[in-house]
């Protein structure tokens, strides 16, 4: 806008009347401090050069960046921003922001959208696959169990990690089976047995296992789903 | 705590108590000494305070005095309670310099700490969110032992990143599971598995991004499954507990859909299991009937379910259990605003 430029002693009355009287009350401080000038004038002089806090220097680097950030979740709202930069006014942050920041803005957020597409991670969605049992039905457990890896040569039994050693609890029972195992299982620990063989003693399973293992005889699955998966524990148990 | 079961003895050789100002959750325990002491055990103590202000605390432990020393130089504040926190795994102290310790936290991102004989630098954020203004909150995170510069993490939005730390960049990101997900382990270099309020275990092979395995769906459709832990000792082997529930579902992950065994011993519901850091049969439980329970698995279980080895009854309920690799004789528990370490 036009008007005419606040002189020195236009600026010493304004600030000995807001010394004496405080702020606030503008419609009284062009009478009290005996200056020709609208209170709106008086009130913006004040707040925009005359206050004692403000900060005249160049915007810091500090500073610059939260004005970014603050017009990039606030926009033009200048006073907001302002209210976040201790000893700036809200004036000097808009001029500062039309004069150098803008044009520099614009450009650098579309080369901000090149990179960012460049470095978009793609989110991949796997199809879940309920892999099968690798033994067959209950009844035949421990059978299914000697015929399965001699079948199916990628499951190295000797090459998998032990399952659990198995001292001394209940080993009268257990022998025969034990003596079933021995052939198969390279590494013997004394009376160790089979993991899997947990499920047929334990009655709790018995039932869960006869409904879901015997419906789902090695017919059943699809080829898919068993080629997948013993190619997994192929891959799987070499890096082991 | 002494082998017969229904023991709990609090002798003070047996045990140390540290009594933190807040309520604690997460805790982790370093793999490698600590950079002041050798014979130290570094162990870092996340508070738990509804607020977006929470802090990390390192505190140290004896096991030849068995005691804990506080550092109060060794804290930080950490927005928003660390839903889990965790040391780079088996640092060898020749490699890098052995005087730090990098430090991980998951909530609303992912961030690396590196903590220093008297301070703690924050190392990066691992931020993937496209806009600034709205992040998927982290359920759980686990670093890879046997690739360190890999870490999982599980997020609410369904999905499970794979950061690649040391560039700082996203490896690889998949939408894991059809709802929230709670928790995720590693395997093996390339393979993880991951637990979700679908209700569901997934195997996830990084070779293959298109598909993944199911392996165990929790018996009532939707129900929860909160944690995840695999026996580093004997991989073919995982276990998890479901929301409010006193059952730990051990998993063979040749055997799918159907658990090997369901510890039930817990009067309340599991909130932490851990499997022994050295041995493969031997897994600890934790929950609110405020007992931690080891317990060792036998090849066939009797008709009435496996009983536990041990027993251990803390003052509350049980938020959080540690059993370091580098400490194998002791667990380590959280309850209320209370950390114990517990000789096994």
């Amino acid at each position: 806008m036009g008007g005419v430029a606040w002189t020195e002693e236009e600026d010493q009355l304004l600030k000995k009347c807001i010394e004496r009287y405080g702020e606030g009350k503008w419609h009284r401080v062009p009478l009290l401090a005996g200056l020709n000038r609208c209170r709106k004038s008086c009130r913006l002089r004040w707040l925009n050069y005359l206050r004692p806090n403000i900060k005249r220097g160049s915007f810091a680097e500090d500073e610059v960046q939260l004005i970014i950030k603050l017009h990039k979740l606030l926009g033009n709202k200048w006073s907001l921003i302002a209210g976040r930069l201790p000893g700036r006014t809200a004036n000097d942050v808009k001029n500062f922001w039309n004069c150098h920041l803008s044009k520099k803005l614009c450009a650098r957020e579309t080369e901000e959208e090149c990179n960012q597409s460049a470095m978009n991670v793609e989110t991949i969605t796997p199809h879940p696959a309920r892999s099968i049992s690798m033994t067959g039905s209950t009844k035949q457990r421990t059978q299914d169990y000697h015929v399965a890896p001699n079948s199916l040569p990628a499951i190295k039994e000797s090459s998998m990690s032990m399952p659990f050693n198995f001292f001394g609890v209940d080993q009268q029972g257990h022998d025969q089976l034990v003596k079933e195992e021995r052939d198969i299982r390279v590494q013997e620990p004394a009376g160790g047995l089979f993991i899997g063989d947990l499920t047929t003693e334990d009655h709790r399973f018995g039932q869960f296992d006869e409904v879901n293992v015997l419906s789902r005889a090695d017919e059943g699955c699809s080829k898919w789903d068993w080629d997948d998966l013993m190619l997994d524990m192929d891959l799987w148990t070499d890096s082991l | 705590m002494e082998n017969s079961s229904q023991e709990s003895h609090l002798r003070s050789d047996n045990s140390v108590t540290y009594e933190s100002p807040y309520t604690v959750y997460a805790m982790a325990v370093s793999s490698t000494p600590s950079p002041t002491n050798l014979s130290h055990q570094s162990i870092a103590l996340g508070s738990f305070l509804e607020d977006y202000s929470n802090r990390v605390d390192i505190i140290s432990f004896d096991p030849d005095t068995v005691s804990v020393k506080t550092h109060p130089t060794l804290s930080f504040d950490h927005p928003y309670p660390p839903t889990k926190l965790m040391f780079q795994p088996n640092r060898k102290s020749s490699s890098s310099s052995s005087s730090s310790d990098i430090l991980a936290s998951s909530g609303d991102y992912l961030r690396l700490w590196e903590v220093r004989e008297s301070s703690i630098e924050p190392l990066s954020v691992l931020n993937n969110s496209k806009t600034s203004e709205f992040c998927a909150p982290l359920t759980s995170f686990d670093w890879n032992d046997v690739e360190p510069k890999r870490i999982g993490t599980s997020s609410i939005d369904t999905t499970c990143t794979i950061w690649d730390i040391e560039k700082g960049v996203v490896e690889t990101q998949l939408i894991a599971h059809d709802k929230e997900v709670y928790d995720i382990a590693w395997g093996e270099a390339r393979v993880f598995a991951s637990v979700s309020a679908d209700g569901s275990v997934r195997i996830f092979d990084l070779r293959d991004k298109e598909h993944s395995t199911i392996i165990y769906e929790s018996p009532q459709p939707d129900t929860p499954l909160l944690r995840l832990a695999w026996n580093k000792q004997d991989l073919k082997y995982m276990a998890t507990i479901q929301m409010d529930s006193n059952k730990v579902v051990i998993l063979d992950i040749r055997s799918p859909t159907m658990p090997v065994a369901e510890l039930e011993r817990h009067q309340a519901s599991v909130n932490a299991i851990t499997w022994s850091p050295q041995s493969s049969k031997h897994i600890c439980s934790a929950g609110d009937d405020t007992q931690a329970l080891i317990w060792e698995l036998p090849t066939v279980a009797g008709p009435n379910g496996i009983d536990p080895l041990c027993v251990y009854s803390a003052g509350a309920e049980i938020n959080q259990l540690q059993w370091s690799a580098a400490q194998p004789d002791w667990i380590a528990i959280a309850f209320s605003n209370k950390m114990q370490f517990l000789k096994v």
